[in-house]
């Protein structure tokens, strides 16, 4: 299969395939790949085979968009009506929620297939994916590695043709970070871009939803779906950004591309040999390349920690074992039933996290971390507009290091923090990245380079992304698309 | 600075979190080295928090409110589909230490 959305849409449409033969293709992949790869924790065929069906009915009417009757995949903390979402968390276990998330229901009215949940860092807490309650996903490229975190599952559904696309998350880098793992496209759009209303939070001022493609094509297809504003997100813009899918036209040149060389300090040096051939490739072809400092980089790990765990442990405050999810079974008050349920729910690096983030609000190191960190997040934000006054976008590597081995940095939780510093700069500045893949190291795993932009113009990341897909020759057996 | 076992147990009724002791002294160490790279932000602010003009994160904007109106609610027997429920509430076992005369 491992057809883009473009070409299944064209057969859709043409009627040379139905949606429902599609939907069983792909659910056979399932069948077949999933027992390996670990990509999905809760599949919904019975639905989706429904959803099909109706997608038929829409595209016999000939109201379907390009993604009517395309079968993907959500990330396990986008809230679906009815249908099992638990945040790869034992406190959300059995979780069914009684709404759609605003992403689900765009795309249910253009006509999607939903074919499951798919696995995740618990509470999108990690880089590897491994914090999931249901054991780790697997690197399709090679399964003793990991697919990269949190939107882990996702990346995988999509790299082993288990899913047309998928939707994850981004708090810190978790869906551009495993589509550089797994070989694939992610995009992690502007904050506000996109409505966060159905999404379960970990970071508000941070968690950003995107898609998980095949090709760059594809992500700029649905983001062009999700986007928008929405009255039940209140960060939610207004922005209007026209026909994204016109502004590809592959032209670079003249655009100025940014290189700071902050982002390639410590970066491994077959990525960051990769990612500075394709900056060469797009200066052949008449881009200008401009060499900027961002001094500000080194600071934003702990600033990301900081705001991420402090958002994180007010939001997971509401844990009780009340509402839904686990309750524990023998308790002596409600007191001790809130403290049972929550220490048997949650993971050791949720724990973590909220431990931390309650550290930096408490009396007497509020000022010190989380006021302080407020103030770098303003200083870095305005780093990066002083940045795209003078370029276009910026280039940088997506992660120091291809997919690591499974439990390699499993020992120290500060070691895994570290390997995020490519991504946590986007989030902390609330602008949009994509992540392509720019070839293979030695092993045989794939590469990821960022295209970070300014705010609201992913249609510019988009179409630098789209001239290296098309020019960068970086084929399928090199992480990248066939073309 | 080191982080010591009452201040790790503080943090913990804060967060309404329990740790076996074993869990507890593993927890210490990591804790530790987890601060220590907290810490790493003081080494990089040039001046005081006297500079701190604002808490809130500059990007969200909220010049534009909705109306304020009246929307119909979420189902209430959806909302308890998912626990124990009783005559439209949240239900939850009467405990020994709580008091019955409510």
């Amino acid at each position: 299969m491992r057809e883009v959305i473009f070409e299944l849409s064209n057969k859709l449409r043409k009627g040379d395939i139905s949606s429902v033969e599609l939907t069983k293709e792909y659910i056979r992949s399932i069948e077949e790949t999933n027992p390996k790869i670990n990509a999905y924790v809760h599949s919904t065929f019975d639905y989706a085979l429904d959803r099909a069906k109706n997608a038929d009915d829409m595209l016999k009417e000939g109201k379907g968009s390009l993604l009517c009757g395309v079968p993907m995949t959500l990330k396990d903390n986008i809230c679906t009506d009815g249908l099992e979402t638990t945040c790869c968390s034992r406190i959300l276990d059995g979780y069914r929620p009684y709404y759609d998330a605003t992403v689900w229901e765009k795309l249910k009215n253009h006509g999607a297939v939903l074919l499951g949940k798919t696995n995740m860092d618990e509470f999108a807490m990690g880089s590897t994916s491994e914090t999931s309650c249901y054991g780790p996903p697997l690197n399709p490229r090679n399964t003793d590695h990991v697919t990269g975190g949190s939107s882990g599952g996702g990346a995988a559904a999509v790299s082993a043709n288990m899913a047309a696309y998928a939707l994850g998350s981004d708090t810190g880098g978790s869906i551009r970070q495993p589509a550089s793992f797994c070989g694939i496209v992610g995009l992690k759009p502007t904050y506000g871009a996109v409505s966060r209303y159905g999404l379960i939070a970990y970071g508000s001022s941070l968690d950003q939803i995107g898609p998980l493609t095949l090709s760059v094509m594809d992500a700029a297809i649905v983001f062009d779906v999700i986007k928008g504003f929405d009255n039940r997100d209140q960060t939610s813009s207004k922005h209007d950004y026209g026909d994204i899918i016109k502004a590809f036209n592959g032209d670079i040149k003249g655009k100025k591309i940014g290189v700071a060389q902050e982002y390639f300090d410590g970066i491994n040096n077959e990525i960051k040999s990769r990612v500075l051939d394709a900056i060469k490739l797009f200066e052949r072809n008449g881009a200008e390349i401009i060499d900027i400092k961002l001094p500000q980089l080194k600071q934003a790990l702990p600033v990301y920690y900081i705001l991420a765990c402090a958002e994180a442990s007010s939001n997971l405050g509401r844990y009780d074992g009340i509402r839904y999810g686990h309750r524990t079974t023998f308790y002596d008050s409600i007191e001790d039933m809130i403290y049972k349920t929550r220490s048997e729910g949650f993971g050791m690096e949720v724990k973590r996290r909220i431990m931390l983030g309650t550290y930096v609000l408490s009396s007497g190191y509020y000022d010190a971390y989380y006021k302080k960190a407020c103030i770098i997040r303003e200083q870095i934000t305005k780093g990066f507009d002083d940045i795209f006054n003078k370029c276009d976008v910026l280039i940088a590597p997506t992660a120091p290091d291809t997919a690591f081995p499974l439990n390699y940095k499993g020992q120290s939780p500060v070691d895994m923090y570290l390997s995020d510093i490519c991504t946590v700069p986007v989030n902390i500045a609330g602008i949009p990245a994509v992540s392509i893949p720019c070839g293979i190291d030695k092993k045989g795993l794939p590469i990821g380079m960022q295209i970070i932009g300014k705010k609201f113009d992913e249609a510019a990341i988009l179409n630098m992304a789209y001239f290296y897909e098309q020019n960068g020759n970086v084929g399928i057996e090199q992480g990248g698309m066939a073309l | 600075m080191s982080i010591t076992k009452p201040e790790i147990l503080k943090l913990a009724n804060l967060a309404k979190l329990r740790f076996s002791d074993e869990e507890l002294d593993r927890f210490i160490s990591e804790f530790d080295q987890i601060i220590a790279f907290a810490d790493t932000i003081n080494q990089s602010v040039e001046g005081g928090t006297d500079e701190i003009r604002s808490v809130s994160s500059p990007l969200v904007s909220h010049e534009e409110l909705r109306e304020d109106e009246v929307l119909p609610s979420l189902p209430n027997e959806k909302i308890l589909s998912n626990v124990e429920g009783e005559n439209g509430f949240f239900s939850v076992k009467r405990s020994k230490n709580e008091r019955s005369d409510f």
